[in-house]
């Protein structure tokens, strides 16, 4: 399987009556948009606000963050099994409006956490203060449950991303990265000499506000299984996971997988990057070593030299693990794991849930315990409501005398991300 | 900052780096000299117009490790006299009683006198595992030859510490990780340094881990009792029961010494007979009734019932609260061998 | 036989007819607490005691499911309740006042977590 990725640099988003990506400018038609979204009756009004890098603008709280993509050929379409039908991606050539994202917002519950500084110190830990965002804060029906607003929610930031992707299918992309993922035998015969790699990503599955989607899939209902890498380029997985803002994988991050990107970028020199394999992180025991059983079978029959393991979340899923780095290990493969630390505000205590000897290789996202005092910002998109509230919030959290905020840095969106997208780090 | 004022420094080194002489001088006593001696001088280069190296301080490491508590008496009076705003003790390379002195004053002066220490030793020094989460210890080679190396670290990060300001993550400042956990950016995003700490995990070649596991010390358990009607039960406890006055002065905190004490008749401890001598929970419920942590009362009972052959008539202490895991090791290594010795068939080891 | 170990009062209504509760008007970290006791009298966890991404200095509600009847001391079991009280407490008291509407979303969410097996 092979895989054209077609980037097309967005430098400016407008608001226009025609919708269009001309010049690397995007023109997003507000008509267009409030009408796919409002098909959904549990909305009943809709706004649009554009933030940019070094604006002086603050996005909270933030529910998703998604890349508009298109299919330009190859099979299926683009969020295949929730946006689009069931068929099988990752194949032939998509186009990706690049430099800018669509992030929405709205407080599904009370606690909605996440925050998006465009500018000034936050802007250093969070990615998407580097992007072009295209924000959608949507008001619902009364009385709409919990469970149906996460999940109209969710799909409207898809189908928006979705419609202005499609926006990109007929335009010249400014650079184009070709990605090949060969069959098993096929890959060992090409690269004969070099060590067999495998990226093992471990996907949040644990209940309402808890959930990753693999084709449609609630991941928790599945056993550890196989994709290819490339499926995840064309929105295989998608983010349902809307706690624990600063180590919840957006389904921008699932888009632009780093360790994906990262893995290919040393196939065929170093490696060969031959195997993905995707699990889960239930919160009952039983599923933990179910799953975990399975991820060491699937690497050992694949008959892998090494593996990287991406973890997401807090708490329950540093048992998931260690329980795969160990297993992994104990059946010969060597393991690097990719994790982040609630280590206390000073630092000083136990950063993780679990351990184990066999873990002796970790990359860490750094500690997200650690405090920041955020600037006062001109233009809230959202509210500050919640930021006392929200985890890593406290009272007092919003000075009310000069607008700065002071909060552990897990308040802001992907500061800590456990698929290793940011520099940041801990020692 | 172009109008601080000079910092003073005083610096402590070993008989060896003052040049009195090796292993037949490590007896050495306590002295302090005025000025620089030995490596300071490359110390006082780095320091330059920041910082001052008023005194040294010189110790012989035998004489250090043999009469610890004198030892940390008349050099903390000497330092103390000389009024430091920062201590540099060190670097002590890979010398093991070197690196476990530097240790020990380093964390003396910091919590007695409240002045900002820093050391230098390889990672291997048995030093590093004892101080690791209280001193800030640069990194060093092995040998001394990478003194011109440690002085500029130990320089930098000593000024920060005695003018507190922040102090970066561990590998940016070079000080041995086990301080506290500090955020940093990195050379990369996190994938890219996963791909790398892998090629060179696959290839065999030596990597860092950006975050340790905490320290396992598995012991193997021992082979069970066969029977416990004929077994030899003794009580050992890191919750610091005494006779009542603590007559041999066990340290309410970091312990440098154990108590063996006579049972021999007793049936029950009570407030009249014993008490702990621990620092580091509240003792009232201790005191009133030492039994509740060191359970001679209900021993005694099984004895009676015939559930254990005895009870034996000896039991140890010391008070876990921050007693360093090398002189914990030391106390049982050598207890041990004395309840080999009178038969004793087990151990019932009672913390708090 | 299997209980649920909860301070979530929506926990007891919606689940109680399909399998045992065992009800604390009592803190998340005493929640913590008595699975401790419980597993130091020979239960065994069935799920993890920090679920859910929410913090535990920021959710109330805390349910965790536990199996009785087991003859010894499950060390596995001990080694993550320990494991998930040392954790815990890195989250210093946020000292704030929560609303019922943010309650009600806290008991829904813990509700979902442990209901995930039912």
């Amino acid at each position: 399987m092979n895989l054209e990725l077609g980037y097309i640099k967005i430098k400016d988003i407008k608001f226009a009556d025609k919708a269009e990506v001309k010049n690397g400018v995007l023109s997003v038609s507000k008509k267009d948009l409030e009408k796919i979204i409002l098909e959904d009756e549990n909305f009943t009004a809709v706004d649009f606000d554009i933030a940019k890098p070094g604006e002086s603008v603050r996005i909270t709280p933030v529910k998703d963050v998604i890349e508009p993509r298109c299919k330009v050929s190859g099979g299926g379409d683009i969020f295949p099994g929730v946006v689009s039908k069931v068929h099988t991606v990752g194949t032939g050539r998509t186009h990706v409006l690049s430099g800018m994202a669509v992030v929405t917002t709205g407080a599904i519950v009370g606690f909605q956490e996440g925050i998006i500084d465009m500018s000034g110190v936050g802007a250093d830990y969070t990615p998407f203060s580097k992007t072009l965002n295209l924000c959608i804060n949507f008001t619902p029906k009364k009385g709409l449950h919990t469970h149906t607003y996460e999940e109209s929610l969710r799909k409207a930031g898809l189908k928006v991303a979705y419609h202005l992707g499609k926006l990109g299918k007929d335009v010249k992309p400014d650079e184009i990265k070709s990605y090949e993922y060969l069959p098993m035998m096929q890959s060992a015969k090409k690269y004969p000499n070099l060590p067999r790699v495998g990226y093992v990503q471990m996907l949040q599955s644990q209940g309402l506000l808890h959930d990753t989607y693999v084709y449609g899939v609630d991941m928790k209902q599945s056993l550890t299984t196989m994709i290819s890498p490339l499926e995840i380029f064309d929105g295989a997985i998608l983010s349902g996971n809307c706690v624990s803002a600063c180590d919840k994988n957006t389904t921008y991050h699932h888009q632009n997988n780093p360790v994906i990107e990262d893995l290919f970028e040393q196939h065929g020199k170093t490696i060969n990057f031959c195997a993905m394999i995707i699990t889960n992180e239930n919160v009952f025991l039983a599923d933990k070593i179910r799953s975990s059983d399975w991820t060491a079978k699937i690497v050992s029959h694949l008959d892998l030299d090494g593996v990287i393991i991406s973890q997401e979340g807090f708490g329950n899923p540093d048992t998931d693990l260690i329980m795969n780095c160990k297993k992994v290990e104990g059946v010969g493969v060597k393991t690097v794991i990719i994790t982040d630390e609630y280590a206390g505000r000073e630092g000083t205590s136990q950063s993780l849930a679990d351990a184990d000897p066999a873990a002796d290789a970790v990359v860490t996202g750094g500690n997200a315990n650690q405090v920041i005092t955020l600037p006062k910002l001109d233009k809230v998109i959202g509210t500050l409501d919640y930021t006392d509230k929200i985890a890593g919030g406290f009272k007092g959290s919003l000075n009310k005398k000069d607008g700065t905020i002071t909060v552990e840095i897990q308040a802001i969106t992907g500061a800590t991300n456990e698929l290793g997208f940011n520099k940041l780090s801990a020692r | 900052m172009s109008a601080t004022k000079k910092l003073r420094v005083v610096h402590y080194i070993n008989q060896f780096y003052a040049g009195i002489g090796g292993e037949e001088k490590a007896d050495h006593k306590p002295e302090i000299r005025e000025g620089v001696v030995g490596p300071g001088v490359a110390l006082k280069a780095v320091f330059g117009n920041d910082a001052e190296i008023t005194h040294t301080v010189i110790c012989g490491d035998g004489y250090f490790n043999e009469n610890l508590e004198t030892a940390k008496k008349e050099l903390i009076s000497m330092i103390k006299g000389a009024n430091p705003d920062l201590f540099v003790a060190g670097p002590a390379f890979n010398a093991g009683r070197y690196g476990v002195a530097c240790g020990t004053i380093c964390d003396l002066v910091q919590k007695e006198l409240g002045i900002a220490t820093v050391s230098g030793m390889y990672r291997e020094n048995p030093g590093v595992d004892m101080y690791k989460k209280d001193v800030y210890i640069i990194e060093t080679n092995n040998s001394a030859v990478d003194m011109k190396n440690a002085a500029p670290k130990m320089a930098k990060l000593g000024l920060k510490l005695a003018r507190k300001e922040e102090i970066g993550a561990s590998i940016e400042e070079g000080y041995l990780p086990g301080m506290s956990r500090i955020n940093f950016f990195d050379y990369a995003r996190g994938s890219k340094r996963a791909v790398d700490m892998l090629l060179k995990k696959l290839a065999g070649q030596p990597f860092v881990t950006e975050y340790p596991m905490p320290d396992f010390d598995r012991v193997e358990p021992g082979k069970p009792i066969k029977d416990m009607k004929k077994a030899t039960i003794a009580l050992v406890t890191s919750g610091g029961i005494v006779p009542k006055g603590n007559p041999d002065h066990i340290e309410s905190s970091s312990a440098s010494k154990y108590g063996e004490y006579d049972i021999k008749g007793v049936n029950d401890l009570t407030e009249k007979t014993h008490e702990t001598a621990h620092g580091g929970y509240d003792p009232l419920y201790a005191n009133q009734d030492s039994d509740r942590v060191l359970p001679v009362d209900v021993l005694r009972d099984l004895e009676k019932e015939g559930k254990i052959g005895k009870l034996h008539n000896l039991f140890y202490t010391t008070t876990g609260n921050g007693t360093s895991i090398k002189n914990s090791r030391e106390f049982a290594a050598e207890f041990a061998q004395k309840l080999v010795a009178a038969k004793v068939d087990a151990v019932i080891l009672t913390s708090t | 036989m299997k209980f649920i170990l909860t301070n979530n009062p929506l926990v007891k209504t919606k689940l109680g007819n399909s399998i045992k509760i065992e009800f604390c008007d009592v803190s998340l970290h005493q929640i913590l607490l008595l699975t401790r006791d419980y597993i130091h009298k020979g239960y065994k966890l069935l799920s993890h005691p920090l679920s859910g991404s929410i913090k535990p200095n920021e959710t109330l509600y805390k349910s965790i499911m536990l199996d009785a009847n087991i003859e010894k001391l499950d060390m596995q079991s001990l080694s993550i309740i320990e494991n998930s009280i040392m954790l815990a407490k890195n989250f210093a008291d946020r000292d704030i006042k929560i609303m019922q509407q943010h309650k009600d979303d806290m008991m829904t969410v813990d509700l979902s977590i442990i209901s995930g097996r039912l």
